[in-house]
C-alpha cells in the first residue's frame, strides 16, 4: 500500500488542493453559521459572566478553577500536533507527513488561539488581564516571575507566535501557487503573503534553511509549553497536582489528542474537498500507529502516576486517587480510562484502522477522552484537597458550558476560514514527495518533469513546475 | 420640686432608688436636650467639626447590649458619627470585655434595613403609617387620664424589663391602679427560680463555675442559649483551666455546652431527676457521702431509687452513674445546673429541686452556688420573664379582662404554641399598643405602633437578669444620632405615656435623658463615686456601669422531696420534640440578622433555616439521610423539616431548634424554615405553670418532597464531618496537661 | 534575587523561601489559638464580618459554596487521637471544633502562585493581599492547603448591605468588588493604627496594643494575638512554652505532651498561627 499515488501529476495536485478553496457551497456556509451559533452562545455568556461575576458558572469555594481551566488545557495539547507533524516528523524525513501537515499546522495555530481566550475568560478581572505581561511602567510593577501562569502567558505567547509564523513559513510557496491563479481580492492577498515568491534556487535555499531553523526551534518550545501549563499543577502543593511526571504526562497528553484531532481533522477534509488522492488510507494508518504509540506512552504514564501515588503514600494524594477511582466524579474518570487507554486499541487493528467511519467516531472518543482527563486533572484535586471542611462536588454551570461550547465553534470557524483562504494541503510538498516517491522508483524523474499536463490550465513558468 | 422629707420618699420612688438606703437631694440644672454629646444638637459639618471629633478617627463609647437579658458591656466603635463596630467593655462584671455571636450582630439590629420609621395606626386591616401626635392621641383617647380606663384593665406584655424603664413602667401601671404586668420570655430560668427559691431561698444565686472542678449539667446550656452566655464562658474558660475541671452533659440533644463536655450522655428525656437520685444514691451508698443534712424525705426519695432502677428508667448505663458519682465526689467542689431541656417536662420542678439536692448533697452551696445577696436597688431589678405570664394574658384577654394592652420586647404571636389560640385571645383586647424596632408577628396584630429607636440611640439603665458576685446597673447611652427620626427610645415612649397619666409628676422631664440624669443625680450616697454629680454620671458613662453591690447573705439549704411520674411510653406518638434554642437565633427575635442567618449553626452547621436533628438509628429505621424531608407531627400539629443525621441526639428524640418560621419578620426572616413551637402539646410544669417545652410527645414520617426550591433545603457549611485522620483538631488528656500546664 | 545569589545561596532559599525571611521583619505577627477554651460558639466568627465588611451571601449563594467567612468555625465528630468512636452509639465526647482564619504562612504557598503579585508578604510577616492588584486568577485559593481564600464572585455589595445597613461598613478597609480574592488579614487595619499611634507617641507598638476583633470578642479568651519579635508578648512566651518554633516542618519537642501544633506544618507551609490542643478526660 502506497501513501500516495506516485502518477499523480502536478497540476493535478494544484488543481485539487486550489479547488477546495474555490467559492464555498451551501454545506460551507451551515458549518459557518453552526460555529457562529456556537460562538454567540460563548460570548452571551461570557458578556452575563463579565457583567454579573463569576459566580453564575457555578464556580465556588474550594472549586475555584474548573472546565476552563480544563478547556484551557485541552486546547494547549490540540495544538501540539502540528508541532509534532511538521517540525519533529520533519526532522526525522518521515516524508508522509507532508500531505496533512498543513492543516495540522494550522489546527496547532488556531487552537492556540482558542485555548489563549480561556485565561481571560477565566479571570475575575480579565480587564487587568495586561498585567500578567512585563511591561515598563512608571510604577516599577512587575508580574511575579515566580509564578506558572506567569511562564503561561509567556509559553502561550511566544508559542503563539512561532507557530503562527511556522504555518506562514511553510506556506509561502504555496500561497505563490495560489497568487498565480487568483482573482480580484485574493490575487492582492496572495501577491502580498507570498512575499514575492518566485521560486528560485536562492529563494528556495533560503526557505529551506528559514523552515528547519524554525522547526529546530519550535520542538523544545512546544514540549516546553505544555510542561510548563503542567506546572500549573504541578509545581502547586495541591494532592494529586504535586506531581513529579506531570509534564511529560501532559506533553503525552498533548501529542495524543493533537494526533486524534488530525484523524478527525483528516476524515473531514478528505470527505469534504475529495482529497481522498493526497489523505489516503495509507496515511491515515501511519497517522493511526504514531496515536497508537503515543495513547500507550499516556496510559503508561497514567499508570506510573497511580502506582507513584499509591507507594508514595502520601494520604491526602491517595485521597484524591480514591475519590477519582469511586467518587463522585468517577463516571467521569473510568470514561476517560476507557476513552484514552482502551478505545485506542482499535487503532492497532488493522481492519478498523483502515475503516474511515470508526476512525472519525474513535478520533472523536479520544478526544472526549483527553478533554475528560483534563477535567479529571482539575476539578477531583479542588473537590478532595488537604482540608476536609472544604471537601466540595461541584458540577460546571450553564455559563461555563455555554463558553466551553462557544470555544468548538470558535475553533471551528478560524478552521473553516482558513480552508478557504489558504490551501490545506501542501502542494508544493505534496510535489516534492510524489517526486521523490518516483525517485526511489527508480523511474525517470527529468520524464516525469517535463510530461506535458492534459485538461489543466496552464499556468506560468516552465510545464510541470507551474508554480514551484 | 421640693425637698420635704414625705415627698423624697416618693420621689425617690419616681427616681427608682427607693429601698437603697439615705439620700440627700440637691438641685441641678436640667439640660434640655442631648444628643450623643451633652448639650450638643447642632448638626455641624465636619468640615468644622468639634473638638473632640478626629474625622477618620473612632471613639470608643461604652454602652450596654440588648440582645438579651444578660446586659452585658459594650464599647461602641464611633466614627464621624457613624457606630460601626461593637465590642465588650472590659470594665463590665459580665461580659468583661467579650461579646457573643448576638452581641456583634447587634449592630445588624442597629441598622436593619426592616426598622420601623414612623408610627403606625391601624386603619380598618392595615397599618398605615401616622404621625406621633396621631399616635399619642388615639392612645390617650383610650389609655389616657380621662379614657377612663382602670385597675388591671390596662395591662403590659414586655419581655424581660429592668432598670429605669422597669421603674417608669412600674409608675403607668400605678398610675392604673393595675397589677397587670404580664412578662413573657421563652428562655428563662422560671421552673428553676422557682426550685431555688424553695430550696435556697433565693431565686437566683450565683455560680461559680469558675471554681468548680466538677460541672454536672442536667441540660444547662450554659454556654448557649442561657441567661448570661458570656458571662458563664468566660468563667468557663478558667474552669478548663489546670487543674483542668470536668464537665458532664446531660440532655436529650446536643447542646453548645455539650458539644464542649467531657461526657455527653442522653438521658430518656424528662428522667434527668431520676438519674440525679441514682447518683445521690451511689454517692450515698458508694462513696460515703453524709445525707445528714438532707430531710428525712428527701433521704427517703433517694432510696426509692437505687442505681439499677435509674439506670433502667433514665437508660443511662449503671457504670455511667457511678462514674458520674465518683466524679462528682472525688472533683470537689462541683456544681449541678438545670436549663431548659431538663426543666420543661411537666415535673420541671422537681427535676430542678433534685439538681439542687445533688448540690447541698455535695455541700456545693456555698461553695460554687453563692447568694447573690439581698439587691441593692430592688425598683430597677430585673422582671424576669416566663411563660406562666403568657398563658395568663391570654386567659385574661379571652375573658375580656383588658381594655388596653402595651406590648413591648416581646413576640408572643411568634413564641406562644398553637393550643395556646394567642392571636385570637389577643384580639379581644380592644386597644393594642405595640412599641417596636421592627415589624413581628405581635406588632402586626396591634392597633397603634409606636418606632423604637435602637439600643444604641437610646438612654435607659438595666439590672443583668443573671447577676455576677458584682452586680451593677448596666448603663445604655445612645452611641450616635438616631438614624430615623420620627423614632423614640424606650424611656421617652414611657414617659410620653406617664405624662398623659401623671402629669404633674413627669412633665418636669423634658425626656428620658433629663429624667435619667436627674435620677442619677439623686444617687444614694452610699451608690456615689467620683464625687460630684457631674463627675458620677461621666463616670457612670464612660464605664457605663454602675456598681450595685447589695447586702450579702448566706443560702440555706433545704432540699424538698420530690418524686418522679414513672416514664410512660406514647404508642401513638412515641418520640420526644426537643425544641433546642441556640446561641444565635436565640427565642426567634435574631432571625432577622443576616450575621447570624449566616453563621452556620454551631452544632449542625446549617445556615438560613430550620432543620430536624435525628439519631442515625431513627434515621435508618425511617429511611432518611441528611437533607431529606420528616414531618413532625404531635396532637397539636405538623411540622415539615430536612432531616440532620448525627449521633448526638436521643434515639427517642427529634431536636428542631427554635428561631425560625417567621411568618412576618422583615425579609431576612420570614418564610423561612418552621417554628416547632406551634406543635407543642398542653404540658404544664405542675409546679409552676411554666410551659413544658421538652414534654411534647411527636411521631416522625418521612416526607417525599419533589426537588425542593433554595428556599426548602437545608444548606450546610463544610464539606466532611471527619478529620479524616489528618491532624486538624487534636487532643491530649486532662493528666497530661495538668502536668505540663498546672501551676 | 540574582541567578548568582540563589545559586550561591542555596541553602537559604532551598525551601521555597529564605531562611530567617526575606525581609528585615519589624513585626511578626501571631495568633496562638487554645482548643481547651474554644467552645465553638461562633462570636469570633460574626465580629470579623463586623470589623471587616464581609459579605452575606444569601442561602442561594451560601448553598452553592460561595460564603465569603474568612474566619470560619470547623465543627469535626471525630478526632484522630481517640479511639474511633464510630461503633459507640453517641457522640459522648461532644465536637471538635476548630477556627480556621488565614495562618499567615511565613512559607505560604498562596504568594508564589499569584501572577501579579497581589498577595505577598510584608515586613509585618503578613500574608497580604493587595485588592487592587489582584486579577483574580484564583490559583493562590487552590494552592491554600487551609482553603482560606474567598473570591468575590459576585459584586456583593449590590445585595449584602442594603440601607442603612451599609452604614455599619467599616471605613478603615475597602468593600470588595466582583473579581478579587480576600482573606483574614489579621484585621492590618488595627495593626496599621495601633503601629501609627505608637509611632505618634515615638514607642514602639506594644504587646495588646492590637486586638484582632476575633480575640477581642472570644469570650473565653481562647485566641491570644501578638508580636513574635517581641520576646516579653504573649504569644512569644507560649510559643515557646509549647516548644514550636518557625521555621520547621516538624517540631522536636523535649516535651512531647507540650500542646503547640500548627497545621499541616509538615506541608512547610511555616504557619504563623499555632494551635493548643483539646483537652479531653478519657
Amino acid at each position: 500500500m502506497k501513501d500516495i499515488n506516485e502518477d499523480i501529476k502536478w497540476a493535478q495536485i494544484n488543481a485539487d488542493v486550489l479547488r477546495s478553496m474555490e467559492t464555498p457551497r451551501l454545506g460551507y456556509w451551515i458549518a459557518v453559521a453552526t460555529c457562529v451559533a456556537m460562538i454567540a452562545c460563548a460570548v452571551v455568556a461570557e458578556i452575563y459572566q463579565y457583567k454579573h461575576g463569576m459566580g453564575y458558572g457555578l464556580l465556588n469555594w474550594p472549586h475555584m478553577w474548573d472546565i476552563y481551566i480544563a478547556t484551557f488545557i485541552f486546547w494547549i495539547g490540540m495544538s501540539h500536533s502540528g508541532t509534532l507533524l511538521s517540525a519533529i516528523l520533519h526532522i526525522i524525513h518521515a516524508d508522509w507527513r507532508k500531505p496533512i501537515y498543513r492543516f495540522a499546522e494550522a489546527m496547532t495555530t488556531f487552537s492556540l488561539m482558542t485555548a489563549g481566550l480561556f485565561p481571560i475568560i477565566h479571570i475575575g478581572r480579565l480587564w487587568n488581564m495586561y498585567w500578567v505581561l512585563p511591561y515598563v511602567t512608571d510604577r516599577g510593577i512587575w508580574p511575579n516571575f515566580r509564578s506558572p501562569l506567569v511562564w503561561d502567558a509567556f509559553a502561550i505567547s511566544t508559542y503563539l507566535t512561532s507557530s503562527a509564523l511556522f504555518l506562514y513559513i511553510g506556506m509561502i510557496p504555496d500561497l505563490a501557487i495560489c497568487r498565480d491563479n487568483a482573482r480580484g481580492w485574493r490575487k492582492k492577498l496572495y501577491i502580498a503573503l507570498s512575499l514575492g515568491w518566485r521560486g528560485d534556487d536562492r529563494q528556495w535555499r533560503n526557505f529551506r534553511r528559514t523552515y528547519l531553523l524554525m522547526a529546530c526551534f519550535l520542538i523544545p518550545l512546544a514540549v516546553s509549553v505544555h510542561s510548563i501549563v503542567s506546572s500549573d499543577f504541578a509545581m502547586s502543593i495541591m494532592p494529586g497536582w504535586h506531581v513529579t511526571t506531570f509534564p511529560p504526562y501532559f506533553v503525552a497528553g498533548a501529542l495524543y489528542s493533537g494526533c486524534a484531532a488530525i484523524i478527525t481533522l483528516f476524515v473531514l477534509l478528505r470527505y469534504f474537498f475529495r482529497f481522498e488522492e493526497y489523505m489516503t488510507i495509507a496515511i491515515l494508518e501511519k497517522t493511526c500507529k504514531l496515536t497508537f504509540a503515543i495513547a500507550m506512552a499516556w496510559t503508561y504514564l497514567n499508570l506510573i502516576e497511580f502506582a507513584s501515588t499509591w507507594y508514595g503514600h502520601d494520604v491526602a494524594s491517595k485521597e484524591v486517587l480514591l475519590q477519582k477511582f469511586y467518587g463522585p466524579y468517577a463516571p467521569f474518570f473510568w470514561m476517560m480510562m476507557f476513552c484514552g487507554s482502551v478505545v485506542p486499541f482499535t487503532l492497532a487493528i488493522r481492519k478498523f484502522r483502515r475503516h474511515i467511519p470508526t476512525m472519525f467516531v474513535v478520533s472523536l472518543l479520544l478526544n472526549l477522552g483527553m478533554w475528560l482527563e483534563r477535567w479529571m486533572i482539575v476539578t477531583p484535586t479542588l473537590a478532595n484537597a488537604y482540608h476536609p471542611i472544604a471537601w466540595d462536588t461541584m458540577w460546571p454551570g450553564m455559563v461555563q458550558w455555554a463558553i466551553v461550547f462557544g470555544s468548538f465553534g470558535w475553533f471551528g470557524l478560524l478552521f473553516l476560514v482558513f480552508v478557504k483562504i489558504f490551501p490545506s494541503v501542501s502542494m508544493y510538498e505534496v510535489k516534492e514527495m510524489v517526486y521523490h516517491r518516483r525517485g526511489h522508483a527508480g523511474k525517470d524523474t527529468e520524464e516525469v518533469l517535463h510530461r506535458p499536463v492534459e485538461g489543466v490550465r496552464a499556468t506560468t513558468g516552465r510545464p510541470g513546475l507551474e508554480g514551484a | 420640686m421640693s425637698g420635704k422629707e414625705i415627698d423624697r420618699r416618693s420621689f425617690l420612688k419616681v427616681m427608682g432608688w427607693s429601698g437603697a438606703g439615705a439620700a440627700t437631694l440637691s438641685g441641678c440644672d436640667l439640660p434640655t436636650t442631648v444628643t450623643i454629646e451633652e448639650g450638643k444638637e447642632t448638626v455641624v459639618s465636619y468640615l468644622m467639626p468639634e473638638e473632640y471629633v478626629i474625622p477618620g478617627q473612632g471613639v470608643w463609647y461604652a454602652s450596654t447590649c440588648q440582645q438579651c437579658s444578660a446586659a452585658c458591656g459594650v464599647h461602641g466603635r464611633v466614627r464621624e458619627g457613624r457606630l460601626l463596630k461593637v465590642e465588650g467593655n472590659p470594665s463590665s462584671p459580665i461580659g468583661r470585655g467579650k461579646l457573643c455571636n448576638m452581641g456583634q450582630a447587634s449592630l445588624q439590629a442597629h441598622y436593619n434595613p426592616d426598622r420601623l420609621k414612623k408610627p403606625l395606626l391601624r386603619k380598618g386591616a392595615e397599618l398605615q403609617e401616622a404621625t406621633w401626635e396621631e399616635a399619642l392621641k388615639y392612645i390617650e383617647e383610650r389609655a389616657g387620664k380621662k379614657s377612663g380606663v382602670q385597675g388591671n384593665r390596662a395591662a403590659w406584655l414586655t419581655g424581660n424589663v429592668s432598670g429605669h424603664q422597669a421603674v417608669l413602667l412600674q409608675a403607668h401601671m400605678d398610675s392604673f391602679g393595675s397589677i397587670s404586668h404580664y412578662v413573657h420570655e421563652l428562655i428563662n430560668t422560671a421552673v428553676s427560680g422557682l426550685a431555688n427559691k424553695d430550696v435556697l431561698g433565693e431565686v437566683q444565686p450565683v455560680y461559680h463555675l469558675d471554681k468548680a472542678k466538677a460541672v454536672l449539667s442536667l441540660g444547662a446550656d450554659f454556654l448557649g442559649a442561657s441567661t448570661s452566655p458570656v458571662h458563664f464562658a468566660t468563667q468557663y474558660a478558667s474552669f478548663r483551666e489546670a487543674p483542668r475541671g470536668v464537665l458532664i452533659q446531660v440532655e436529650p440533644s446536643m447542646s453548645l455546652t455539650g458539644a464542649n463536655a467531657d461526657l455527653w450522655i442522653p438521658a430518656r428525656p424528662g428522667t434527668e431527676g431520676v438519674l440525679a437520685m441514682g447518683i445521690a444514691n451511689a454517692l450515698i451508698g458508694q462513696h460515703g457521702v453524709s445525707a445528714a443534712n438532707l430531710p428525712a424525705g428527701v433521704k427517703q426519695a433517694i432510696d426509692g431509687y437505687g442505681i439499677d432502677r435509674a439506670a433502667d428508667i433514665t437508660g443511662v448505663p449503671r457504670t455511667q452513674i457511678e462514674a458520674i458519682a465518683k466524679t462528682l465526689k472525688e472533683r470537689a467542689p462541683s456544681l449541678v445546673l438545670t436549663g431548659a431541656s431538663a426543666e420543661g417536662h411537666a415535673h420541671g420542678y422537681n427535676i430542678a429541686a433534685a439538681a439542687l439536692m445533688l448540690n447541698v448533697l455535695l455541700g456545693n452551696v456555698g461553695q460554687t452556688i453563692t447568694s447573690s445577696g439581698d439587691p441593692a436597688f430592688p425598683q430597677l431589678a430585673a422582671r424576669a420573664g416566663n411563660t406562666r405570664d403568657l398563658f395568663a394574658f391570654a386567659e385574661g384577654a379571652d375573658k375580656g379582662a383588658f381594655d388596653v394592652v402595651f406590648m413591648w420586647g416581646t413576640n408572643p404571636v411568634y413564641t406562644a404554641p398553637a393550643f395556646l389560640n394567642f392571636e385570637d385571645k389577643l384580639s379581644k383586647v380592644p386597644v393594642k399598643v405595640a412599641f417596636a424596632m421592627y415589624r413581628d408577628e405581635t406588632v402586626a396584630k396591634a392597633d397603634v405602633v409606636l418606632p423604637l429607636s435602637s439600643p444604641y440611640e437610646s438612654w435607659g439603665t438595666h439590672l443583668a437578669a443573671y447577676n455576677s458576685d458584682e452586680p451593677t446597673v448596666a448603663v445604655q447611652q445612645p452611641l450616635m444620632q438616631p438614624i430615623y427620626p420620627d423614632t423614640k427610645s424606650v424611656g421617652d415612649v414611657l414617659l410620653a405615656l406617664l405624662k398623659m397619666r401623671e402629669p404633674n409628676t413627669y412633665s418636669a422631664f423634658n425626656d428620658y435623658y433629663a429624667y435619667l440624669r436627674k435620677a442619677f443625680s439623686e444617687l444614694p450616697a452610699t451608690h456615689k463615686v467620683g464625687g460630684s454629680d457631674d463627675a458620677m454620671w461621666v463616670q457612670s458613662l464612660q464605664r457605663a456601669l454602675l456598681a450595685a453591690k447589695g447586702t450579702p447573705k448566706e443560702l440555706s439549704a433545704k432540699p424538698v422531696a420530690v418524686d418522679f411520674p414513672a416514664y410512660e411510653k406514647d404508642a401513638a406518638y412515641p418520640m420526644h420534640l426537643a425544641p433546642a434554642a441556640r446561641l444565635g437565633m436565640w427565642d426567634g427575635r435574631n432571625a432577622n440578622l443576616p450575621w447570624l442567618q449566616e453563621q452556620p449553626d454551631q452544632i449542625s452547621k446549617v445556615v438560613w433555616g430550620s432543620w430536624a436533628e435525628l439519631h442515625p438509628k431513627t434515621a435508618d429505621r425511617l429511611g432518611v439521610k441528611n437533607g431529606d424531608y420528616i414531618s413532625v407531627t404531635s396532637a397539636q400539629g405538623s411540622i415539615e423539616v430536612p432531616v440532620y443525621v448525627y449521633r448526638g441526639v436521643h434515639p427517642d428524640v427529634v431536636a428542631v431548634p427554635i428561631g425560625q418560621g417567621h411568618t412576618d419578620y422583615g425579609r431576612y426572616a420570614t418564610g423561612r424554615g418552621v417554628n416547632p413551637l406551634k406543635v407543642l402539646s398542653q404540658v404544664t410544669d405542675g409546679k409552676t405553670g411554666e410551659l413544658a417545652l421538652y414534654a411534647t410527645r411527636v411521631k416522625v414520617a418521612k416526607v417525599e418532597k419533589k426537588k425542593p426550591g433554595i428556599n426548602e433545603l437545608m444548606v450546610r457549611f463544610g464539606g466532611s464531618e471527619s478529620q479524616v485522620g489528618r491532624k486538624l483538631v487534636a487532643s491530649v488528656t486532662a493528666d497530661s496537661f495538668n502536668r505540663t500546664e498546672g501551676a | 534575587m540574582s541567578l548568582q545569589n540563589i545559586l550561591n545561596n542555596w541553602d537559604k532559599y532551598r525551601k521555597g523561601h529564605e531562611a530567617g525571611g526575606h525581609h528585615v521583619y519589624e513585626h511578626m505577627w501571631s495568633m496562638v489559638i487554645d482548643l481547651n477554651k474554644c467552645i465553638g460558639c461562633g462570636a469570633c466568627s460574626v465580629a470579623c464580618y463586623a470589623e471587616n465588611n464581609l459579605a452575606v451571601v444569601g442561602k442561594d449563594r451560601f448553598e452553592k459554596g460561595q460564603a465569603m467567612h474568612w474566619l470560619r468555625i470547623e465543627r469535626y465528630w471525630d478526632e484522630p487521637n481517640l479511639k474511633p468512636t464510630a461503633s459507640d452509639e453517641f457522640q459522648q465526647h461532644g465536637a471538635s471544633f476548630l477556627p480556621m482564619m488565614c495562618q499567615q504562612c511565613n512559607a505560604a504557598t498562596c504568594e508564589p502562585v499569584c501572577p501579579v503579585a497581589a498577595t505577598y508578604h510584608t515586613p509585618d510577616g503578613l500574608n497580604a493581599q493587595v485588592y487592587n492588584r489582584c486579577i483574580g486568577s484564583r490559583y493562590c485559593s487552590n494552592n491554600c492547603p487551609y482553603r482560606l481564600r474567598y473570591f468575590n464572585f459576585y459584586s456583593f455589595y449590590e445585595t449584602s448591605w442594603p440601607e442603612p445597613l451599609n452604614l455599619q461598613l467599616n471605613p478603615d478597609l475597602s468593600v470588595r468588588d466582583k473579581g478579587v480574592m480576600e482573606k483574614c488579614t489579621f484585621c492590618v487595619q488595627r495593626i496599621r493604627t495601633a503601629k501609627d499611634t505608637a509611632r505618634r507617641e515615638g514607642r514602639k507598638v506594644r504587646d495588646g496594643d492590637v486586638q484582632t476583633a476575633c480575640q477581642q470578642s472570644c469570650p473565653t479568651t481562647a485566641i491570644v494575638f501578638g508580636d513574635m519579635l517581641d520576646p516579653e508578648s504573649r504569644v512569644t512566651k507560649l510559643w515557646k512554652a509549647h516548644e514550636v518554633e518557625l521555621g520547621k516542618t516538624a517540631q522536636h519537642k523535649q516535651h512531647p505532651e507540650k500542646r503547640g501544633y500548627r497545621i499541616f506544618e509538615g506541608l512547610n507551609t511555616d504557619p504563623c498561627v499555632m494551635y493548643l490542643e483539646r483537652v479531653r478526660e478519657v
